[in-house]
């Protein structure tokens, strides 16, 4: 078929487009991925059994972490849609990094020389940079599923926004059942977890956000 | 040559449903594209014609996009970049080539469309039936929506959507192919 041609059929009875409501979209998405990672970790981990003592702890974690999604939200809806420059929605997130690594080391010098590496490792660093990649995968299909309809033209990019985006629900629900509260611990280890999942969304960006 | 305003709103009103704006969009945007493409393909019309012809099938079927606070070359030469890109990962090309920047040199006016290596009405003819039997109808034998509507049985919403999906699917088998 000639491009003339081509052309022709595709203008050929065209109607007015409808505004796609992504923001919509976009909010059922994080919602129903983050009910789907606590149903998660209610089921297969369980809360933890102290919950109703450390209300505090974890709704600080729960923030923490809602703020990492939010900081990596503005990158990941630039790299939605063709063409559309970064500018400060990268170094929003290398800031949010950065200011992570700051509070650690200003929380560990509070503490005393010998017990600065307890409260560094806790006793759950391991799972808790798995379990929160495990958490956002979820969130990250969906997401996956929702950038598809538009056209994400970086995908290795977005698919590492994805994987952060996610990462930061999944830490959302994994918060619920981790049991170690130092700020040290939880801004380094979760910051990692969400890391990783940046990280495996980049390596599986351009396989499933292909169009 | 088409510049950036006219461009912009040409698609803007096909957008709003303008048929003939947006043939003009796509005819100009074809024009664009070819230069954009050959100037990274040289010695390769057919597969450029490919390209164009791809890039147009996206740009249509995800016109919705554009946000009109941005500027349309951007978006346009975003997809044709991304097309291309996919391209080259398909045929496992690895001449150089240049992938920065949207710079698409000068316009040749000999540059004539020339024959695609695929043909699109081949592809179509791949398409579930009713994708297919949609598109045919309303798209090649330019018949409205109602009386496809009325010709299939089908409700217009229904036509539509055959169409929008049909589109959607025929830029996938686009990138399917296996470049030779």
């Amino acid at each position: 078929m000639k491009t003339e041609r081509l052309i022709d059929v595709l203008a050929q009875g065209v109607e007015a487009t409808e505004r796609p409501r992504w923001r919509v979209n976009l909010a059922i998405t994080l919602l129903v991925g983050l009910v789907v990672g606590v149903a998660a970790v209610v089921i297969g981990l369980g809360v933890r059994p102290d919950i109703d003592t450390a209300r505090m702890p974890v709704m600080m974690k729960v923030m923490f972490s809602g703020l990492a999604a939010a900081v990596v939200l503005p990158l990941a809806l630039r790299l939605m849609k063709p063409g559309r420059p970064l500018g400060w929605r990268v170094g929003a997130v290398v800031l949010f990094v950065a200011l992570c690594g700051a509070c650690v080391v200003v929380a560990l010098m509070g503490e005393e020389p010998g017990d600065r590496l307890a409260m560094w490792m806790g006793n759950g660093v391991l799972w808790c940079v798995v379990l929160i990649p495990v958490l956002a995968a979820p969130t990250a299909a969906l997401l996956v599923w929702l950038m598809r309809a538009f056209a994400p033209t970086r995908l290795t990019l977005a698919g590492a926004a994805i994987g952060a985006l996610s990462g930061g629900v999944g830490a959302m629900a994994y918060a619920m059942y981790c049991p170690v509260d130092s700020a040290a611990f939880v801004m380094t280890w979760y910051v990692l977890g969400i890391a990783l999942s940046a990280a495996i969304g980049s390596l599986v960006g351009a396989k499933f956000l292909r169009w | 040559m088409a510049d950036e305003a006219h461009l912009r709103a040409s698609l803007l009103r096909g957008l709003a449903g303008d048929e003939a704006a947006h043939r003009g969009f796509l005819t100009d945007a074809a024009g664009l594209l070819r230069s954009y493409f050959r100037n990274r393909l040289r010695g390769q019309a057919e597969d450029a014609e490919d390209l164009v012809q791809e890039t147009l099938v996206a740009l249509h079927t995800r016109r919705h996009t554009y946000d009109p606070n941005y500027p349309l070359t951007a978006w346009m030469y975003a997809i044709a970049r991304y097309r291309f890109i996919d391209f080259l990962r398909r045929s496992k090309h690895r001449a150089h080539a240049s992938l920065d920047g949207v710079d698409v040199g000068d316009v040749d006016p000999q540059f004539d469309a020339s024959d695609a290596k695929r043909d699109v009405a081949v592809l179509l003819d791949k398409l579930p039936e009713k994708q297919k039997t949609a598109i045919r109808l309303v798209k090649l034998e330019d018949r409205s929506i109602r009386e496809a509507a009325a010709a299939t049985g089908l409700s217009e919403s229904d036509i539509k959507i055959s169409i929008h999906r049909g589109l959607k699917t025929l830029m996938r088998l686009m990138g399917q192919e296996q470049v030779t």
